[in-house]
């Protein structure tokens, strides 16, 4: 009966989204009530398989019941169940976030069809991390980049068409760039199962090295033009600023993640971490990752509207995953699942205190924040923590996650990088502490004299504040996240020999 | 010689293949017109699509469909399969797409992406 | 179109390609085809029935509310017929231990649930070919 709970995961929120088009769209209420049990049964089922797995290992199912070389798989392990969980709490509190503030943004007869983007997305979500399988992921990474360019056109202004179009372009390359990279492993191995191309690879890779560096070259690139990996992000400005907040949130800290997780899983699962390190390959993401995390700082000093100035320090934080991941150890695994995590929880603290305060005042422009600490103090409390933690200032999480990569840099004599950590924080702090400084120290303006922040619904407050105190939380013990990640680590398949 | 021409028309299929996929990038990249762009995006889903289904050709190799006698090497059908499902992910990108650009050029005015971006960026400079 | 040779020919042909496309939907286990190309089929012939009638004529025979309904009613057969694998203990979308019927190769009725899931997408892609080209041609009424 466990072993169903994935699929059954899937099921829920596939037939949700099903559902709520035979709803009339006047009855809003209706939608709330079932969107909110579906994600709230999501993650209780998600925090059970987690449970399941770390007891008992993990969990293969396939479809039909037939061998591993014919059928579709899902291979859930703790890798797996960890990020499912995340994703689950993400939904719900975005979910909850959303019901507050979709009425400004999005006109009364779209709402069915804004939650049904948010459902298949979801579904999507989840089908990328559970597969095992290659072609699988590329449907549902096609998926995830339809709905994701949906939830931005959903606004009905010409330059979200405009950033909608840019980003749906540079999407379908990217995954048809993986797809071809797929199509190069299919034909050295035969298989399409990411186990079954595993075994076959470590036999065969020193007959066809020019084969698997292209390949791998392709799906990096597949991968990173989703991610939104530093030369490849130019479709990120317009396509984050321009979305709604809630989605905004959801293409910042879900989106991005899952094409991150999709580039561990062919880095690890597929190739495996000998072949890697035998071609050469993690120098250039170590090199694309490092100039990332300066450059993307760089862009958003320039800014003045605080969704672009998010949008592109999205940029370099990929740059910090990407770092970790790419050198290729135990403890630079363990450092970018952890900041994973972290953005997450920062990244939406950030979105949502910032769409409170641009829901009650309307104000984008982050030279007009001028003491928006007496007008409406707990939004700016949130992202004043929020923002402390992107630049690593200790007591957050972010302080930690800076300090693991670090110490993983360290680790595998790679020192540069530490000195690249460094300087991206300073150019962080710029950006940040400007914002935190005028709203807490300087008088506000005349015109917003008259705003308070009892106007914004509990819906808007809860997620805020529970994401602030994860942050505090994993700052001052992050010991309960890093003993699953160890977990999380071992069972990924590839490397530690 | 000869021996160059016997890999070359052998793997005929696969040249072909990424003619398609550098014709298609190239018309993304180069090009300003969305429409255009659509299009290119279809011609390199296209390359890929024939790359991935010349793998499963055998030499020699009949017809995958069971009639009775089942004798002789079968043609791998398996990749077929696949790209049908893909066919129908490329089809419904071009539809949306489509429908994007239209809803931008009753915006804009125009259906060329150089001269929007001038005209957005004295939009967004406040 | 206020041709009546156009609106003839067309009367005529439109029968004939929606049969072919349930003949391709229905054989999608022995032949190629299946529920992708037989739902296109007859997608198509919806659509040269709104070129040629126009679109208030095609709103009759095929209206919005249907539309919606059918391309969710597709999906939620499809994951029924999975799940009668899960209620008789295996897999999902277990094929010949659920119970479906097996019948002999090559005749019509076999192959267990294949026909039952080509006729769910077939449901499907109509639906959502006749969507699409409803949503590229209308004025945007909102």
């Amino acid at each position: 009966m466990i072993e169903l709970l994935p699929l059954i995961n899937m099921m829920i929120l596939l037939v949700t989204a099903l559902l709520i088009v035979f709803i009339p769209i006047k009855r809003f209420g209706v939608i709330k009530i079932i969107g909110s049990l579906a994600f709230s049964l999501v993650l209780i089922f998600s925090v059970v398989t987690l449970l399941h797995v770390q007891a008992n290992g993990a969990i293969s199912y396939i479809f039909g019941g037939y061998e591993r070389f014919i059928g579709v798989e899902l291979y859930i392990d703790v890798f797996a169940s960890l990020f499912t969980f995340f994703i689950g709490l993400l939904g719900l509190l975005t979910f909850i976030y959303s019901i507050g503030y979709v009425h400004k943004e999005v006109e009364k007869t779209q709402y069915s069809r804004y939650y049904v983007l948010i459902f298949i997305l979801f579904f999507a979500a989840y089908g990328i991390i559970y597969t095992n399988d290659l072609f699988n992921t590329y449907v549902f990474m096609e998926i995830l980049s339809l709905t994701a360019c949906g939830i931005v056109s959903i606004k009905r202004k010409r330059k979200n068409y405009m950033a909608s179009f840019r980003y749906l372009i540079l999407n379908e390359i990217g995954s048809l760039s993986f797809l071809f990279g797929t199509a190069l492993l299919y034909m050295i191995t035969g298989y399409t199962n990411i186990t079954l191309v595993n075994d076959a690879l470590q036999d065969v890779w020193h007959l066809y090295p020019v084969n698997i560096v292209v390949a791998s070259g392709f799906m990096i690139v597949g991968v990173g033009i989703k991610a939104a990996i530093f030369p490849f992000h130019v479709w990120l400005p317009d396509a984050h600023s321009s979305a709604p907040i809630p989605s905004h949130a959801i293409l910042s800290a879900v989106v991005l993640k899952l094409n991150l997780i999709v580039l561990v899983k062919v880095l690890y699962n597929v190739f495996g971490a000998n072949v890697m390190t035998s071609l050469n390959i993690p120098l250039f993401t170590g090199v694309i990752a490092g100039t990332g995390m300066i450059m993307g700082s760089v862009f958003a000093i320039a800014q003045h509207d605080i969704k672009r100035i998010l949008a592109y320090s999205s940029v370099a934080q990929v740059g910090y995953i990407v770092l970790g991941i790419s050198l290729m150890t135990h403890l630079g695994q363990a450092a970018s699942y952890f900041h994973v995590f972290s953005h997450g929880m920062m990244k939406s603290a950030l979105f949502f205190s910032a769409g409170c305060i641009i829901y009650v005042s309307g104000v984008r422009d982050v030279r007009k924040y001028n003491g928006m600490f007496k007008l409406m103090p707990l939004p700016v409390i949130t992202f004043s923590l929020a923002a402390l933690g992107m630049i690593g200032i200790p007591l957050t999480s972010g302080f930690l996650s800076k300090y693991y990569l670090g110490m993983a840099a360290l680790d595998a004599n790679q020192g540069i990088f530490v000195l690249v950590i460094i300087i991206s924080s300073i150019l962080n702090a710029i950006y940040y502490l400007p914002i935190v400084i005028r709203s807490f120290l300087q008088e506000p303006s005349s015109e917003l004299n008259e705003i308070s922040d009892s106007s914004i619904p509990y819906t808007m407050m809860i997620p805020v504040s529970i994401f602030a105190i994860l942050i505090l939380v994993l700052g001052i013990y992050p010991g309960i996240l890093t003993d699953i990640i160890d977990g999380a680590i071992m069972s990924v398949v590839g490397g530690w020999q | 010689m000869s021996a160059l021409f016997d890999n070359i028309i052998n793997h005929i299929n696969q040249i072909g293949a990424c003619a398609l996929i550098v014709i298609g990038l190239y018309i993304v990249v180069m090009h300003t017109n969305m429409i255009k762009r659509i299009i290119g995006i279809n011609i390199f889903g296209t390359g890929v699509f024939y790359f991935f289904v010349s793998i499963g050709y055998v030499r020699g190799g009949q017809i995958p469909i069971v009639n009775g006698d089942e004798s002789g090497v079968m043609i791998n059908p398996l990749p077929s399969v696949l790209i049908l499902t893909g066919i129908v992910v490329v089809v419904s990108i071009t539809v949306y797409a489509m429908s994007l650009v239209i809803k931008i050029y009753e915006g804009y005015g125009t259906m060329d992406q150089a001269e929007i971006t001038r005209m957005k960026s004295g939009e967004n400079n406040d | 179109m206020n041709d009546i040779i156009v609106k003839t020919v067309a009367r005529i042909i439109v029968p004939f390609i929606q049969m072919y496309g349930i003949f391709v939907i229905l054989n999608g286990h022995i032949s190629p085809g299946g529920g992708f190309a037989g739902g296109a089929l007859i997608g198509v012939s919806l659509i040269l029935y709104t070129l040629v009638f126009g679109v208030g004529a095609a709103e009759k025979k095929f209206s919005h509310r249907l539309g919606d309904l059918s391309e969710s009613g597709g999906i939620l057969i499809y994951l029924l017929i999975g799940s009668v694998g899960i209620v008789s203990g295996g897999y999902f979308l277990t094929n010949l231990e659920a119970g479906f019927l097996k019948g002999e190769t090559g005749a019509l009725l076999s192959g267990g649930m294949i026909p039952l899931l080509m006729v769910a997408i077939g449901i499907k892609v109509t639906s959502t070919i006749i969507t699409l080209f409803h949503a590229m041609i209308e004025e945007d009424p909102s």
